[in-house]
């Protein structure tokens, strides 16, 4: 049986890279209790994979994980059991069972939704962002593994949206093409003709197909 | 303690953004103490003079850690040296250094105790103490400055930093660091003032307070007399030694950091000191004399750290762990009770006895790693000349059982410039690599992949060792020898690695140094040198400079030979072992005769006229 929760990570934790955060889940479960399964072969560890690695300086509010059990347990037990082992700034929102052969919470990852917190006055990109989305592509540079490539960002931004001095974002996450939240701030500003604003980026959702919660797919 | 600088979250939260790993100043880990600063009276800001990766591996720092913060009314918190990213961001938005718990500047503690454990991270105690707002130079202090103060193994000649701590403590921490703060408590009751604090500290048995003694010197720069200049201090401050160990408190729920430690484990205290007397060794002599823990407390305070970190390996420390008399019934219990959690436990390479090997391969836990050695010297007349007892016959032995059990890996740590030493000992050092690669190559069955690695240091002569008065090789000689060495250890499957020369001829002069070298150390700093154990920041340059601007020979620390009659500046400190001993003992090693274990009978270092210490 499978576990799919859903967690946070705090403001203050979004300092600690992807492999961290597994380390720091690895151990948590470690410490819960809770009846988890390990991988067979020389160096055994918990089957355990977060959907999507959270850039180091972004934060979480709805992040998605799935762990395989080797005994059934209730969801309240594991939310429960796992908090209680879990340092200040992770939480676990809830859980819910899936079967053995579900697909992998990584496998259905379709789109992200950012939120944009600044902490620099931030007006000029924000007044500029409908004039930014009516483009009908959005030619940027990235660095790829044969040196720097041209792509457009504009098919990789489902929405754009400004909230009571918040930017957010509907971001592509998939296998068939990712944007990286830094990236769109980058080429946002520099559409607008500014310097980059100081922000703290937080993921505050994770869908699957149709925009269908990651956690309920 | 209120947070009267109001350090801007904000304005630091936008610095994390822009440092290397910045996950290291977020503090708020498991384990770490979650507190109001109103909860105490007394705050002691425990400060690690490196960066917070080796902080957080250091056993020192999880054990008082642990101890201060379950006395009552104490706050310890942990501050650590920045990287330099971080150290320039922090001085440019005029920042003070804060600790990780309450991000509390430093200089709003009561007491800052560093620990030293090198030398060579003595400018990073100033860039701390500078980055927390705290006054580099005690006599600056105010009465309302914290009390700085500093333990730990390199605090055992006091001198090179008196002007810039307050009080040292040498020895066993435990028990001394509460009496410091219950010390610090009534003094601030009492509304004393600096000076009636220092004296109140100065009573508290293991504490130095460098301002009560006054250095005279010779006209040839070394020390005429140093004598106190207040009538209630001791004449020579000793050591604390606690007589056992096994009831001192032990870390149960050591601090898990989210970005990896240096060593991201569990680790069990097994024995503290050691008896082998290897006579360059400092640790050898500062913590005597052995004192055990009982297989009992080990095995619960493995539980207890496993329920409260979920780490997946323990780690036993000692300086000679092969020595613990319990250590086979240790690790058997250990892998007993833990490979069904799924830990494991690393092993003290030197001892792999068959039983050991046994239960190892019946857990199937033995990671594939190596074995390592320390022969430290190439030949065996050097060997016994610093009573290093292990013989080229034990070396091929255990590397034979290495192969034997699929271990390729195979690493040697010598050191280079002994007393003595001549090429034929440096010739040793290739003998016995070019041995193993030819042993190798001649076994029909053998692991894949053979690496042996060569490691140098550079001799270092350390106070309170028998090599105290010793000579070190000079900076030419020492860069010949490591020339030498490269070229010899040209062979098949071998890899040299050596250690900066520049580095090592710092450390011993530092390491000897007297209160004269305050001004070097200093005047390095304010050149910017920081983070000098770090190859990326070192520069020799600024340090030779700031010998120059104090007119301070460098070689008259690091390469010239001490008269038995010469006054040494950490002789004000009453270490345990004896001058006498180690005047022996240095006389034993210019004949190349080697000292017994004192496990198996008493060589009388001084220790034992220390009502109830040892024997
Ligand atoms: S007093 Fe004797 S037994 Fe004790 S540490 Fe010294 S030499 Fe060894």
């Amino acid at each position: 049986m499978k576990m799919r929760a859903v967690y946070s990570v705090s403001k203050r934790l979004r300092h600690v890279g992807h492999l961290d955060l597994m380390r720091l889940m690895h151990r948590a479960l470690r410490r819960s209790g809770i009846p988890v399964a390990y991988s067979s072969g020389y160096n055994p560890h918990i089957l355990l994979s977060l959907a999507a690695p959270l850039n180091v300086g972004m934060a979480g509010d709805r992040e998605v994980m799935d762990v395989q059990l080797s005994e059934v347990i209730t969801e309240k037990e594991f939310v429960q059991e796992l908090n209680n082992s879990l340092p200040e700034g992770v939480r676990i929102l809830s859980a819910s069972k899936r079967d053995d052969k579900h697909p992998a919470a990584m496998s259905q990852l379709f789109a992200a939704q950012i939120r944009y917190d600044f902490l620099s006055p931030a007006d000029s990109i924000l007044s500029n962002v409908d004039a930014f989305m009516q483009r009908e592509s959005i030619m940027s540079k990235r660095k790829s593994k044969k040196g720097m490539v041209e792509y457009d960002m504009r098919p990789l931004i489902y929405a754009l949206s400004v909230n009571d001095g918040a930017l957010y974002a509907l971001l592509s996450l998939s296998s068939k093409g990712t944007l990286k939240p830094a990236s769109l701030i980058e080429e946002l500003s520099s559409f607008a003709g500014v310097p980059i604003p100081q922000y703290i980026a937080v993921r505050t959702a994770l869908y699957a197909d149709k925009f269908i919660p990651l956690e309920e797919a | 303690m209120n947070n009267l600088s109001g350090i801007d979250e904000r304005l630091i939260e936008s610095i994390l953004d822009k440092v290397d790993r910045p996950a290291r100043y977020i503090g708020g880990e498991l384990g770490a103490v979650n507190r109001q600063k109103n909860e105490g009276d007394i705050s002691f800001a425990f400060c690690f003079p490196d960066t917070y990766e080796l902080a957080m591996s250091h056993l020192g720092m999880k054990i008082l850690y642990e101890i201060l913060n379950d006395t009552p009314g104490v706050i310890c918190e942990r501050v650590c040296m920045p990287w330099k990213d971080m150290y320039v961001l922090l001085k440019e938005n005029n920042i003070p250094l804060f600790s990780l718990e309450n991000r509390t500047p430093l200089n709003e503690f009561d007491i800052v105790g560093f620990t030293f454990q090198y030398e060579m991270n003595f400018t990073n105690v100033l860039a701390m103490l500078e980055l927390g707002g705290v006054e580099i130079l005690s006599r600056d202090r105010k009465d309302n400055s914290p009390i700085v103060i500093a333990g730990g193994p390199s605090c055992c000649n006091p001198e090179p930093m008196s002007s810039f701590i307050d009080a040292f403590f040498m020895g066993d921490g435990e028990r001394g660091n509460i009496e410091i703060c219950e010390c610090i408590r009534s003094a601030k009751q009492k509304g004393f003032g600096r000076r009636e604090t220092l004296l109140l500290l100065s009573q508290i048995q293991g504490i130095y307070v460098p301002e009560f003694y006054s250095v005279n010197y010779n006209n040839d720069g070394t020390i005429k007399e140093v004598v106190p200049n207040i009538d209630s201090v001791p004449q020579n401050p000793r050591r604390r030694i606690e007589k056992s160990i096994e009831d001192l408190p032990f870390p149960k729920k050591p601090i898990v950091p989210f970005t990896q430690a240096v060593h991201d484990r569990m680790v069990l205290e097994i024995m503290r000191g050691c008896t082998q007397g290897c006579r360059f060794c400092q640790a050898g002599m500062l913590y005597r004399p052995v004192r055990e823990r009982s297989v009992e407390s080990l095995m619960e305070y493995a539980r207890a750290q496993e329920k409260a970190t979920g780490y997946e390996e323990i780690s036993l420390s000692s300086l000679s762990s092969g020595d613990y008399s319990h250590i086979d019934e240790l690790v058997e219990k250990l892998i007993a009770e833990f490979s069904k959690k799924r830990v494991s436990v690393s092993l003290p390479s030197l001892r792999l006895d068959s039983q050991i090997k046994g239960a190892l391969e019946e857990a199937s836990k033995v990671k594939k790693s190596g074995l390592t050695l320390a022969p430290e010297a190439g030949t065996q007349r050097l060997r016994d000349v610093i009573n290093k007892r292990i013989t080229n016959y034990d070396i091929m032995q255990r590397v034979k059982e290495a192969f034997e059990i699929g271990y390729s890996n195979i690493k040697l740590y010598f050191m280079m410039g002994l007393p003595t030493e001549t090429y034929e000992d440096l010739d040793g050092i290739v003998n016995i690599a070019k041995c193993i690669s030819e042993y190798y190559y001649s076994l029909h069955k053998r692991p894949k992949g053979l690496r042996i690695t060569v490691s140098t240091s550079t001799f270092v002569p350390k106070p309170f060792t028998p090599f105290q008065w010793a000579k070190q090789d000079d900076l030419e000689t020492i860069l010949k020898k490591q020339e030498y060495l490269r070229n010899s250890l040209r062979i098949k499957g071998v890899q040299y690695n050596w250690h900066e020369a520049e580095l090592s001829v710092l450390e011993a002069a530092i390491a000897r140094g007297d209160r004269n070298m305050g001004r070097v150390i200093y005047g390095a700093y304010k050149n910017g040198a920081m983070l000098d154990s770090w190859r990326e920041h070192f520069s020799y340059d600024i340090w030779k400079k700031a010998f120059l601007d104090n007119n301070i020979n460098m070689d008259f620390y690091s390469s010239r030979e001490r008269e038995y009659d010469e006054i040494l500046p950490w002789d004000i400190i009453d270490i345990g072992v004896s001058r006498d001993y180690l005047m022996r003992e240095n006389e034993r090693a210019k004949k190349a005769q080697t000292t017994r274990d004192c496990r198996q009978g008493c060589m009388g270092c001084g220790l034992q006229n220390i009502e109830g210490v040892c024997v």
